[in-house]
């Protein structure tokens, strides 16, 4: 293979009630998040590209090189863990010191290069400290330095910043990504938090029960998630029956749209965001929308939310619960709602239906 | 992390593999081989065939019942005493917030390292009838017969077992107690329990098992103690199994007979253990159900009985424990002046025990060749089992829970064996070889290393399980091979363990005479044999200034691992 950056082919690992399988490709220089719920086989799957777990079936190939039956010391993948597992015994520079011991470089290059890396991961200075003099965040930091050390060809992080506190995640996600974009080091990032994922990635990979959902872009994966899984995993949104729309169908000058009647609907669905939804609260004025729209007229609001900057509402029309955001607080408690036909994503059986828009 | 069932590089590699089998062959190999001699000494009859004889002569004796019995109940009662004293002081460690509370934490480790030599050397300079109790009532009522004559009788036996064994109890039960959440004595507050039902209702049945732990440890310890019955028991009146053993194989030379009756005592210590294994996965499921993160709250003793108790205790453990021990060096540093026998300051008897002073036909003379065999059988010994405790705590990290608990009970395996029973196991074995006395050496090594590898394990193994597999792998996938990281981040890590582990072993080797002495012949003495024998010849100073050399050696080696820690 010839292929450069990272390639899992038809991988497969087997285990008494869980199996994972796994089809990756990840090109040079691009940072992919893996997202999906506790078990999912995300952790797992950085395990078997470090080698710490064995692959018998597939193969995983780095660069042009088949790594399937390299053991994990050869591997050259540098890896930060969820608890960072920094070496108690070691002090900070001797930890991220720690893998050029085993590599033919001259004392004085090493000395230099953890001032280099201490400088990237802006803990210059650092390098007496004890591990454990060390906050939370400044340890995800000697960590990913650390992992850099030896210039892996792959980075994978673990959850690299589960353990934190909000404000230090979002800091800290800033300057994984801008010392990516330093690096241009391919890597790959393993996380629950879809916001996380949603910033940091070029692309992203939502998993579940060992299977890959969607591989795409995060704007892709946001507003056209392949399954009803992954449209429910990476946000809030409203799924409604197929045949609701004949019903709610507000076509004001053209005609009907093609991709609602192209196909027939049994168990059909259709799911749109929160944000795509226009909320009207003042019915002696006329609805503010005039491309081809589902319109939901009296729908109770149920609960408002306020999440700082905007509100979630939840209605109900007609025994369905609908949600949406809007920047103020509804005057009535009765409410008219429209979502455009283009931003309603179809799905049949749980999967989308129609690539096009 | 992965939670899920699946082999990990780590459970396939042989590095770990190739660290545990030779470790377990090596122990197998020094455990079974004098059992085994045991065995067929205790099942081949005269003619070499295969018999129950010699077993049933020995179960229809009732000389081996009334044995028997003895042992039991004096274990029995000594053990009920230790717990009775250790309860109490349990409870004020677990409740109570007071300075001195580090002394008698300390205290608790001393049963498992303190030579039962010096505990009788101890018991008869403090309690004996010319004791320094007696000495001091004497003194105060200006009386001349001492009040206190307990020497020789079953309640020394008792009360040396109590002093030897109650900070077991102590130990065991408050750090179980500490660990206790509070939250359920203040629900049974909330719902309007008084402090006494509290405790019988709430706190008492889930000491159990701890209490049920710690009484099993102490009755099978008093169960195969050996120095202790063999001095204080004084006569066939107060002989114990273990003692009989020793009797019949060194003294009338009925080595069949010993054997058939290690047998009994094999069978029952593997019991003891057995149950004392029970009780502590009794504590660790409880410790599970119950792990609760809440800060503890010490108060100081606020009520003036509260204090006095406190107090109390703590003198009380004081003197009890470290009375005996202060009176031993005491006492070495005294020496009759004048032909009246009063005593005053001297430094004779050390000066007797480096051969600056000659003394006909003393065993104080032998006193410095002692002393070199032992500091060397105790240094080996520490290495060896240190080598192989950790070798084997390698090995045992990685199994799973099912398989590493046998294999756990394997390697304590040789707890189950009494050491006077690992003594004539190796006495056998000397026997069939001809050799000097380097060969002797090496079975006192190598009887001593079966004797102290399970307490070094014990120390090893649960830190070992400490450390993250995170830190293994990071290492692994930062370019270090799995022996790299074996001795690049395991074993540093571990070394705190392996220190106390290597010093438990220095010095339990050091202080150790039941194997020792069933097992070596004149050519080999050891300075708790030396002991043994000024006790026997009633020079109780020669021996207290042995005693007091003993205390320096075992305290310079605890030291220095401190140090070894803290570096």
């Amino acid at each position: 293979m010839a292929e450069k950056g990272l390639v899992c082919s038809q991988v497969r690992v087997d285990y008494p009630e869980f199996t994972l399988s796994l089809d990756l490709e990840v090109s040079p220089g691009e940072l992919v998040s893996i997202i999906g719920p506790s078990g999912c086989g995300k952790s797992t799957t950085l395990q078997l590209i470090t080698g710490l777990i064995p692959c018998h079936t597939g193969s995983i190939s780095l660069n042009g090189r088949d790594i399937s039956h390299v053991p994990v010391w050869e591997r050259n993948i540098g890896m930060v863990f969820q608890d960072y597992a920094l070496f108690p015994h070691l002090n900070v520079g001797k930890n991220v010191a720690y893998s050029l011991r085993f590599q033919n470089i001259s004392k004085r290059e090493r000395s230099e290069r953890i001032i280099r890396l201490l400088e990237l991961v802006d803990l210059a200075g650092y390098d007496k400290r004890k591990i454990n003099e060390l906050s939370g965040g400044e340890r995800q930091r000697v960590a990913l330095a650390r992992a850099l050390a030896s210039q892996p060809q792959l980075l994978l992080l673990d959850e690299p910043l589960s353990a934190l506190d909000a404000k230090m995640r979002k800091r800290l996600r800033q300057q994984i990504r801008h010392i990516h974009e330093e690096t241009g080091i391919t890597t790959l990032y393993v996380t629950h938090d879809q916001e996380e994922a949603l910033t940091i990635s070029d692309r992203i990979m939502v998993m579940q029960q060992g299977r890959m959902e969607q591989y795409d872009t995060p704007e892709r994966i946001y507003n056209r998630p392949a399954t009803l899984f992954a449209a429910r995993f990476m946000g809030d949104g409203t799924l409604l029956p197929h045949d609701l729309i004949p019903r709610t169908l507000v076509s004001i000058d053209k005609g009907p749209d093609t991709v609602i009647f192209r196909s027939s609907g049994e168990s059909k669905q259709v799911f749109f965001r929160p944000e795509r939804v226009i909320v009207h609260d003042n019915p002696s004025l006329a609805f503010p929308e005039f491309l081809p729209h589902l319109r939901f007229t009296d729908a109770k609001v149920i609960s408002c939310e306020y999440q700082g900057g905007r509100y979630l509402l939840s209605c109900e029309w007609n025994g369905h619960t609908i949600l949406a955001y809007t920047r103020h607080r509804p005057k009535h408690s009765r409410v008219s709602l429209g979502v455009r036909v283009n931003d309603l994503v179809e799905y049949v059986a749980d999967t989308v239906v129609g690539e096009s828009h | 992390m992965n939670r899920k069932e699946g082999k990990d590089i780590l459970d396939t590699s042989r590095f770990y593999r190739a660290l545990g089998t030779p470790a377990m062959l090596l122990l197998t190999f020094l455990f079974l081989i004098p059992l085994s001699i045991i065995l067929g000494k205790a099942f081949v009859d005269v003619d070499g065939g295969l018999s129950l004889e010699r077993l049933q002569a020995m179960l229809s004796d009732p000389y081996t019942w009334r044995i028997l019995r003895f042992t039991l109940v004096q274990a029995l009662v000594s053990t009920l005493v230790s717990v009775a004293i250790g309860l109490p002081g349990a409870y004020l460690l677990a409740t109570y917030r007071f300075r001195g509370k580090g002394i008698i934490k300390a205290i608790c480790t001393i049963p498992f390292v303190l030579p039962s030599i010096l505990v009788v050397l101890g018991f008869v300079i403090f309690y004996g009838n010319n004791g320094m109790i007696n000495q001091a009532i004497m003194t105060i009522l200006g009386t001349d017969t001492p009040p206190l004559k307990i020497l020789y009788t079953f309640a020394a036996v008792i009360l040396a077992h109590a002093f030897y064994n109650f900070p077991i109890a102590l130990g065991l039960i408050s750090s179980f107690w500490e660990q206790l959440p509070s939250r359920y004595n203040h629900a049974a507050m909330t719902l309007g329990a008084r402090r006494w039902t509290i405790f019988r209702t709430v706190t008492l049945p889930r000491l159990v098992p701890a209490i049920l732990s710690a009484s099993t440890l102490i009755f099978l310890f008093c169960f195969s103690s050996f120095a202790i019955l063999l001095v204080l028991g004084g006569g066939p009146r107060f002989t114990t199994l273990e003692v009989e053993i020793y009797r019949r194989a060194r003294m009338t030379l009925d080595i069949e007979g010993a054997a058939a009756l290690s047998i009994l005592s094999i069978v029952i210590t593997l019991v003891l253990v057995a149950i004392h294994i029970w009780t502590q996965k009794l504590m660790t499921h409880q410790e599970e159900i119950e792990r609760i993160d809440e800060r503890r709250l010490e108060r100081r003793p606020s009520s003036f009985t509260g204090r006095v108790a406190v107090m109390g205790y703590m003198v009380f453990s004081v003197v009890f424990v470290l009375g005996p021990l202060l009176g031993i060096v005491y006492r070495s540093f005294q020496a009759p002046v004048s032909r009246s026998g009063d005593l005053a300051f001297s430094l004779r008897w050390y000066r007797q025990l480096f051969g600056l002073e000659e003394v006909a036909g003393s065993a104080l003379g032998t006193a410095v060749t002692a002393l070199l065999s032992s500091l060397t059988i105790a240094l080996v010994t520490s290495i060896v089992s240190l080598t192989i405790g950790t070798m084997l705590a390698a090995r045992l990290r990685r199994t799973n829970r099912k398989r590493a608990l046998s294999m756990e009970l394997y390697a304590m395996l040789p707890m189950a064996v009494s050491s006077v029973v690992v003594g004539l196991g190796y006495y056998l074995v000397s026997s069939a070889i001809v050799g000097g006395r380097a060969v002797g050496i090496t079975l006192v090594v190598l009887a001593h290393v079966v004797i102290t590898s399970p307490f070094v394990l014990r120390s090893i193994l649960p830190e070992y399980r400490k450390i993250p597999f995170s830190y293994t792998q990071a290492s692994l996938t930062l370019g270090a091979n799995v022996s790299q990281t074996f001795r690049r981040v395991e074993l540093p890590l571990l070394r705190p363990a392996m220190a106390t582990g290597a010093a438990f072993a220095f010095a339990i080797s050091m202080g150790e005479i039941n194997a020792t002495l069933v097992l070596a012949d004149s050519s080999i003495s050891t300075v708790p044999i030396v002991m043994y024998r000024l006790i026997g010849s009633y020079n109780f100073a020669g021996a207290c200034a042995l005693g007091t050399i003993l205390m320096v050696c075992c305290a310079i080696v605890f030291a220095f691992t401190e140090t070894m820690k803290r570096s």
